[in-house]
C-alpha cells in the first residue's frame, strides 16, 4: 500500500472532521464554573484519592486476594496513597488548605475478593474520568503535569484490575480508544454512596472551602 | 528516564522523504525554546481547535508518527498469530486503538491546516512479529515510551483541544504499558506518576532506528 492511499484509507475509518468533532467536545462540559481555582481542583481530587487510598487500606486488611493479586493490589494502594500526600503537600506549598478526609462507608464492598475487585474496577476508572474531566480547569503547568502523571497511573489500576476480573478487553479492561471525561457533578453523585458525614461531598464544601 | 535499546540498535524506521524525516526531527528544535512558550491556557482552553499553532501542529507530528509505528508493529504482529486465547484478546484491541489514534492525530492535523507527516517505513528484526517473549517485550518498550512521550508534551500544548485529546490518548497508552506488562511478567505500576519524557529524550531514543 502506498503512503498516500494508507493516509487517505485511515482517514475514512475516522474522517478527520469527526476526529475534530471529538476532540472538541472533550473540554465542552467543562464551561460551568465546576472549580474556581487550581487549588479547588487539587481539593476534588484530594477527596477522590482519600476516598480510593481508605477503600484499599480496608480492603487489602480484609485478606480476600492471594498471590500475584494481593501484590498488585497493595501496590495500587500505595500508590493512591502516595496520591494523598503528593496533593496534600502541593496545596500546601500553594497556600491552600487541603480537605479532610471524607467519612466513608464502603458497605458490602469487601464481602467477597468479586465485590472488592469489582468496587475498586469502578474506582478506578471514575478516577481516570475525574482526572480528565478536571484537567482542563487547572491553569499552573506544573499541577496539570502531575495531575496528568496521576491519570496514567488510575489507568493503569483500571486496565490490570479490569483484566484480574476477567473483563471483556474492549470495554472491561480499555475503554475505548480514548479515555471518556466526567464532570464533577458526575464524579461526585457516583462517589456519594460511598461518603458519610460532614466531611462527604453532599455540598461544595469539601471541595471549595 | 528509561532509555530503550530497541532492536539492539537496527534501524526500523524509515521515512520515504527528507521532508518528512525532518518534520519529525524538527521535534529536537523545540527543546531549546520549550521554556519560553507561551501557555495562554487559561484564557483559550476551551475554544475551539482552529487556531492551532505550529508548536502544537509539530507535537501532533511526533504523535503521529509514534502512532504510526505502534499501529504498524502490531498490525503485523498479529497477522503473525503471534499471541493466542487471552492474549490474542487483550492485544487485539491495542492494534485496533493504535490505527484509530493514527486516523485521529492524521486527520485532525489535515483539519487544522497542517501537513501531517508521511507515513514512515518500518523494518522490524526478525523475532519481535513472530515470538511470543520478543514481541511482548517490545510491545512494552513501545508503550512505555507512547506514555512518557504523551506525559512530555502535556504542558507544551498551547491548544486546550489538542490538550485534551492528547491526554485522552495517553490514557489509552497506559492501560495499553501497564496490560502488557502484566502479561509478560513486569511491573503494571512501575510509579505512583507517569514519567515524562521530553521530545529530545524520545527522539534520541528513536533516532537511533530513523533512516533518513
Amino acid at each position: 500500500m502506498r503512503r498516500r492511499d494508507f493516509v487517505k484509507g485511515a482517514a475514512t475509518v475516522i474522517p478527520g472532521s469527526v476526529a475534530l468533532q471529538m476532540l472538541g467536545t472533550k473540554w465542552a462540559f467543562a464551561q460551568s464554573a465546576d472549580f474556581g481555582n487550581d487549588i479547588d481542583v487539587l481539593n476534588y481530587a484530594l477527596t477522590l484519592e482519600y476516598l480510593e487510598a481508605e477503600f484499599y487500606r480496608q480492603g487489602n486488611e480484609a485478606g480476600l486476594l492471594d498471590g500475584q493479586e494481593a501484590e498488585y493490589l497493595q501496590q495500587v494502594g500505595a500508590d493512591e496513597s502516595a496520591h494523598v500526600d503528593g496533593i496534600t503537600q502541593t496545596i500546601n506549598q500553594l497556600g491552600g488548605m487541603p480537605v479532610e478526609a471524607p467519612g466513608v462507608d464502603f458497605g458490602g464492598a469487601f464481602d467477597s475478593r468479586a465485590t472488592y475487585l469489582e468496587t475498586a474496577f469502578t474506582f478506578e476508572n471514575l478516577g481516570v474520568s475525574a482526572y480528565l474531566g478536571a484537567a482542563g480547569f487547572i491553569k499552573q503547568p506544573a499541577i496539570l503535569q502531575a495531575a496528568a502523571g496521576i491519570f496514567g497511573v488510575e489507568a493503569r489500576h483500571a486496565a490490570v484490575i479490569g483484566n484480574l476480573l476477567g473483563k471483556p478487553a474492549e470495554n472491561g479492561v480499555y475503554m475505548g480508544v480514548t479515555e471518556t471525561p466526567l464532570s464533577k457533578d458526575e464524579v461526585l453523585a457516583a462517589a456519594q454512596p460511598f461518603l458519610t458525614g460532614a466531611a462527604g461531598m453532599g455540598d461544595d464544601a469539601a471541595v471549595t472551602r | 528516564m528509561r532509555r530503550p535499546e530497541l532492536f539492539h540498535g537496527k534501524p526500523v524506521i524509515a521515512f520515504d522523504t527528507e521532508d518528512s524525516r525532518r518534520n519529525f526531527l524538527r521535534g529536537a528544535a523545540l527543546i531549546g525554546v520549550g521554556g519560553t512558550l507561551a501557555i495562554t491556557r487559561a484564557g483559550d482552553r476551551f475554544a475551539l481547535a482552529q487556531d492551532a499553532s505550529q508548536n502544537d501542529l509539530d507535537i501532533l507530528n511526533y504523535a503521529l508518527t509514534l502512532e504510526y509505528l505502534e499501529a504498524a508493529f502490531y498490525t503485523r504482529a498479529l497477522e503473525n498469530n503471534v499471541v493466542e486465547g487471552r492474549e490474542l484478546e487483550l492485544v487485539t484491541p491495542i492494534r485496533d486503538h493504535e490505527q484509530a489514534h493514527v486516523a485521529a492525530v492524521s486527520g485532525t492535523i489535515s483539519d487544522l491546516g497542517g501537513e501531517p507527516v508521511e507515513r514512515p517505513r518500518f523494518r522490524f528484526p526478525d523475532g519481535v512479529l513472530d515470538n511470543r517473549d520478543a514481541f511482548l517485550e517490545t510491545a512494552s518498550v513501545f508503550e512505555e515510551l507512547g506514555v512518557t512521550a504523551y506525559q512530555g508534551q502535556v504542558t507544551n500544548i498551547e491548544n486546550g483541544d489538542i490538550l485534551a485529546a492528547a491526554a485522552a490518548i495517553a490514557g489509552v497508552e497506559s492501560r495499553h504499558a501497564a496490560i502488557i506488562a502484566q502479561i509478560s511478567g513486569g511491573n503494571p505500576f512501575p510509579a505512583p506518576m507517569e514519567a515524562t519524557a521530553t521530545m529530545d529524550e524520545v527522539l534520541e531514543a528513536a533516532m537511533q532506528f530513523i533512516r533518513s
